[in-house]
């Protein structure tokens, strides 16, 4: 591919995407601000002028992601992480530098530029997914076969049933609408089945790929539910309901509950359509079809061992911030006790049994220190949401914390985990490249296909970690508070 | 050390092939910029996005935002410049260089941006300025426009460090994605596949696991590492036979493996002479260091008929051959109507009352005893177990009590012991012991004595008296640097008791092995080789059904508690989680289900010779 091909896709990719910014933005009457660039008050040339950018910044997006092995999936996940970072480049600083405003970068501007933040990650969902689309499938990615996405449709299906059945009222799937809650049980159960059914299948048309092991699924979960709570939650359910976008910060604080449960619908579709997948592949693949890979069972005890150290490690760090903010006597209450050292060792525990878990997740899936800290520190976030807000509270007798001002009650946990993360992803990526760096081959059979899983990690990954990270503070931060 | 070393095979006789050092694919995409030069762009990067966005909120005023309260110290851009170029470089290290990869690139510095913002403005300036470190939400919030700074200089930093790669890699072809590393240029070869060799060979993959430029290579006969302590459990038709055995080829897969017999070695032109098990023509190896790790076989001490006609057990095939002709004479002996010969059949023998010898006596009565039931014909009052032993105690490596308690445990297992006695003769259906008395038996089990591989006697190295290679304290073989002997064909000075040599024993084989793969780890390297000292820790003998006596760093463990640490630390030695699970499912089965009567050979005759090949003919 030249580069002026690159350039093309990426222009068309991003008109696409302008398409659907502007349409976001003419719908919240946003349009003449943007013609303000030229001075002038119109909305026709507002989105003339912000189409000409979008065309602009895709050839850059196009440019970028050139020599980038990414499928549909990932390639969407960029996109959204592309989107996000322009909102700070282009929304909170080239656009009031260009008007000759003070720059957004402070808490409150952000609040309000927050609409065009939620556009700009559509405008990026778009682009990603139609510069996909303009590159064609990569002949090297396997074939999506019907098992597959029926696997896909099962796991959405469970997982959605489990969480409408286990969480309370204001949390459930399908409290992102209001006007569901008032509907008869029949019209409410299709929905919650239709939902499970489209976001289980999705999952499996985004990401064909069967991963080796869970953890990068279930980081990719995160992502998938994010993307869930914006385009579903934020955007299609408001629109068909009252043709309006609640993109509003207050608007959107209110649907923040719902921003946990996409999450975890999101996390645990990945992880158990992951899992239907492998043992389908497990009980059914003949051995030429997966003649390179190892068994399940083949140097599991090391890579639990070395989690296991690795999150110890992790948890020591962690522990600086619980001491600083005193939250050793709410770990100590799990256990029924309020002394800090007490404390201390179950919280040591917890982060060994954790760190253990992320040996059996994330095996051979870190190359180098970056996306040791990615996946990490996404890990780290994903038992923000499941640990600290959610299985801590309800073990010691209350909700899930799930509102917008609970999370950010909650930021100092937030900088803990993902301090734990860090820590816990950097150790064991150290572990394994001292005993088993699985990247340098040692044996000719081994080279091509260690060069290949190297340069698709390096080119996918950096996508869903940025997306995590980004969210896990920006929305935090932002809805939080104030 | 040498360099490469020699042409291959270049004076091998002219019939030999000689082996190639197999090249490396070439990994295209692999990074191959060095850390310093990803550094140097990273700081060039780091500085100019500082200049940029330092600069922005220097123009903006928004170096003075402080925390609600108490303003913390807030660095001046000069101070800012300096920690973006130190920040920079290390954002170049982490994120490192593969062509083509912008994206990844400028994501990965964004992410280290956002912790930056979360260790500089949440932690390391309230500590500076004497503000209490909340990392609360509001002091995120306050601190938020510092965020987006950091976020965007760490993802341009990223960028441009990438970019700046790029265009110096193109300038100096250090990228080209070629792999430079074509074919190793060091060998190093382990003869034997028993405990020895593979531990040496795992160990030197993990260390040399980073280092292309350095091949192991392991020739053996077997392709498989045994589990020797457990091989009298295959012998009581305990265990399945594959169960205890781990492919080399899986337990080091990135070391080179050739199945083949070593023919000779010439430490003077770095040779090892290769001859195939079952094909093929005589093949040769060049190496830079080379370790022998080639084992032992029975010593029959050359007592006529014994060769013949003991049965002993170091392969998998001794111990499959020995359950099939224990089996099988319960078969003949069920129909036998000649009581003499009768009591011949069901009369076993084993010579030597070490360890090997007690732990087999003990199973193969248990053998006999649980399958005697299928058995209508055989009288139980015919059944004869005899463990002979030259010494008056059985045991000598134990404690005194410790061997007392396992002689009168045997002793009620109804094993008759015949201390103070040799074996002097073998025939086919009788033993004659050293005092003249005659045992009419067709089972006689030699594990009275081992000696080292005869294959070293050819290759002109030091020999001690038992034909163990002599080392040096370090491994290495006397009088060569770059040769190493470890486990049972080697006598190693026993560094806290003088003139005497480490015993021959699979914890020390394993010891032997890490120490010499590090000792050759470190001569690769150039730095001293250390001395090889061990301790025993553990010698633990089972004696059959829940019995065993085992003696711990001196302490003693006996009956049903050793029995259980005989089984533990023996499943936790055992190479492999797969196996150790498939072994604790044959124990667990052998609760609930009888022993196995199959004869797994087609016919009596070719179970009732001891072995098809004669020990002297070089096999290991």
């Amino acid at each position: 591919v030249t580069r002026g091909t690159a350039v093309w896709r990426g222009v068309v990719a991003g008109l696409a995407g302008g398409a659907v910014f502007g349409a976001a933005m003419a719908r919240l009457g946003a349009l003449p601000t943007i013609a303000a660039l030229v001075r002038v008050n119109s909305t026709a040339v507002g989105f003339v002028v912000q189409i000409s950018v979008a065309a602009v910044v895709g050839a850059i997006f196009g440019l970028v992601m050139d020599r980038e092995r990414a499928a549909r999936g990932e390639m969407l996940f960029w996109g959204l992480a592309y989107g996000a970072f322009w909102w700070y480049l282009g929304a909170l600083t080239l656009w009031p530098i260009l008007l000759g405003e003070p720059v957004g970068w402070s808490a409150a501007a952000a609040r309000s530029a927050f609409p065009s933040l939620l556009g700009l990650l559509w405008y990026g969902a778009t682009t990603g997914l139609v510069l996909a689309a303009l590159r064609g499938t990569d002949p090297l990615r396997p074939h999506l076969g019907p098992g597959a996405l029926v696997c896909g449709g099962v796991a959405g299906l469970a997982v959605v049933w489990l969480l409408n059945a286990i969480l309370g009222e204001p949390n459930r799937p399908l409290a992102i609408s209001p006007a569901m809650t008032r509907q008869p049980a029949m019209v409410e159960a299709v929905a919650l089945l239709g939902l499970g059914l489209a976001v289980g299948v999705g999952y499996t048309l985004l990401f064909p790929d069967l991963p080796s092991t869970t953890g990068p699924a279930l980081v990719r979960g995160v992502g998938y539910g994010f993307l869930l709570w914006v385009g579903v939650g934020l955007t299609l359910v408001p629109l068909i309901e009252s043709a309006q976008l609640p993109w509003s910060v207050t608007q959107v604080r209110d649907a923040f509950p719902t921003l946990p449960t996409y999450l975890l619908l999101g996390a645990a579709t990945a992880a158990l359509t992951t899992w239907l997948r492998r043992a389908g592949r497990l009980l059914f693949a003949a051995p030429a079809q997966r003649a390179a890979e190892e068994g399940l069972g083949a140097r599991t005890l090391r890579a639990v061992g070395r989690g296991a150290a690795a999150g110890v490690v992790g948890g020591l760090i962690f522990t600086v911030v619980m001491v600083q903010i005193g939250f050793l006597g709410t770990v100590a209450r799990l256990v029924g006790s309020t002394r800090p050292a007490v404390g201390i060792a179950v919280h040591l525990a917890i982060s060994l049994f954790i760190g253990a878990c992320y040996g059996l997740l994330f095996r051979r899936q870190t190359l180098d220190l970056a996306s040791a800290l990615g996946w990490g520190s996404a890990y780290g976030f994903l038992w923000w949401i499941l640990g600290a807000l959610t299985i801590l509270p309800i073990w010691l007798g209350g909700q899930p914390q799930w509102t917008a001002q609970a999370a950010a009650a909650a930021f100092p946990s937030l900088i803990g985990h993902l301090a734990y993360g860090a820590g816990l992803g950097v150790t064991f990526h150290l572990l394994e490249s001292r005993y088993d760096p699985w990247w340098i081959p040692h044996v000719a059979g081994y080279a091509v296909r260690a060069a290949r899983r190297r340069t698709e990690l390096a080119s996918t990954a950096p996508a869903v970690w940025i997306l995590v990270d980004l969210m896990a503070v920006t929305v935090t931060v932002l809805l939080g508070g104030a | 050390m040498a360099d490469t070393g020699l042409p291959d095979g270049a004076s091998a006789p002219a019939e030999e092939t000689s082996l190639r050092r197999r090249p490396f694919a070439p990994s295209p995409e692999a990074s191959v910029v060095s850390w310093w030069v990803c550094a140097l762009a990273g700081a060039l990067a780091g500085f100019a996005a500082e200049l940029v966005f330092g600069g922005i909120q220097l123009w903006q005023g928004l170096m003075e935002v402080g925390l609600v309260g108490a303003g913390p110290t807030v660095p001046g851009l000069g101070v800012s410049l300096v920690l973006a170029v130190v920040g920079g470089a290390g954002i170049g290290v982490v994120v490192g260089y593969r062509p083509g990869g912008y994206a990844a690139a400028a994501a990965a510095g964004l992410v280290l941006g956002l912790l930056w913002w979360v260790v500089e403005s949440l932690t390391v300036l309230p500590l500076l300025s004497g503000v209490p470190v909340t990392w609360s939400a509001s002091a995120a919030q306050t601190t938020f426009g510092f965020a987006i700074g950091s976020l965007l200089y760490g993802g341009f930093t990223g960028l441009g460090a990438h970019l700046l790669v790029a265009r110096y890699s193109t300038t100096r072809p250090v990228s080209d994605g070629r792999d430079r590393r074509a074919a190793p240029v060091r060998r190093v070869v382990v003869l034997g596949g028993g405990f020895a060799g593979v531990s040496t060979a795992q160990r030197l993959e993990r260390r040399l696991s980073r280092r292309a430029d350095v091949a192991v290579v392991l020739v053996s006969d077997s392709n498989f590492l045994l589990f020797t302590p457990m091989l009298a459990g295959v012998a009581a038709g305990v265990l399945e036979p594959r169960h205890i055995s781990a492919p080399v080829r899986a337990a080091c897969p990135h070391t080179e493996f050739h199945r083949a017999v070593v023919g000779g070695i010439d430490p003077g032109r770095r040779l090892v002479h290769l001859r195939p098990v079952d094909a093929g023509g005589p093949s040769a190896l060049d190496y830079d260091h080379l370790v022998l790790a080639l084992g032992a076989v029975p010593n029959f001490r050359g007592l006529p008929g014994v060769m013949e006609h003991a049965w002993s057990l170091k392969s998998l095939d001794d111990a499959t051959r020995l359950r099939n002709h224990i089996l099988g004479l319960m078969e003949l002996a069920d129909v036998e109507a000649n009581p003499v010969r009768r009591r011949g059949q069901l009369t076993f023998v084993v010579a030597g009352g070490g360890l090997a010898g007690c732990e087999l006596v003990a199973e193969l009565c248990d053998l006999v005893q649980d399958v005697r039931r299928f058995y209508p014909g055989v009288d139980p009052g015919d059944l004869r177990f005899v463990l002979v032993h030259p010494q008056d105690r059985i045991l000598p490596e134990l404690g005194s009590r410790l061997a007392e308690y396992a002689r009168q445990r045997l002793g009620d297992k109804g094993i008759e012991l015949l201390l103070a006695t040799t074996v002097a003769e073998a025939s086919r259906e009788r033993v004659v012991l050293g005092d003249g008395r005659v045992l009419p038996t067709q089972t006689l089990v030699w594990t009275a004595g081992i000696r080292p591989n005869p294959m070293l006697s050819s290759a002109g190295l030091d020999l001690a008296s038992n034909g163990a290679v002599v080392c040096e304290p370090t491994l290495q073989v006397r009088g060569h640097q770059d040769v190493w002997a470890v486990g049972d064909c080697a006598a190693i000075p026993d560094s806290q008791d003088q003139g005497r040599t480490y015993p021959p024993t699979a914890q020390h084989a394993l010891r032997e092995g890490r120490a010499a793969a590090d000792n050759i780890v470190a001569s690769l390297r150039g730095r001293p080789v250390r001395p090889f000292r061990f301790r025993t820790i553990a010698i633990l003998v089972g004696l059959g059904h829940q019995q065993a006596v085992a003696q711990v760093r001196g302490r003693m463990f006996a009956g049903r508690l050793a029995w259980l640490l005989w089984r533990s630390v023996y499943l936790a030695k055992l190479p492999g989680l797969e196996k150790k699970v498939r072994v604790s499912l044959d124990w667990i089965l052998d609760l609930f289900f009888p022993r196995d009567v199959v004869l797994t050979q087609p016919s009596a005759a070719a179970t009732s010779r001891p072995r098809e090949l004669a020990w002297n003919e070089g096999d290991e």
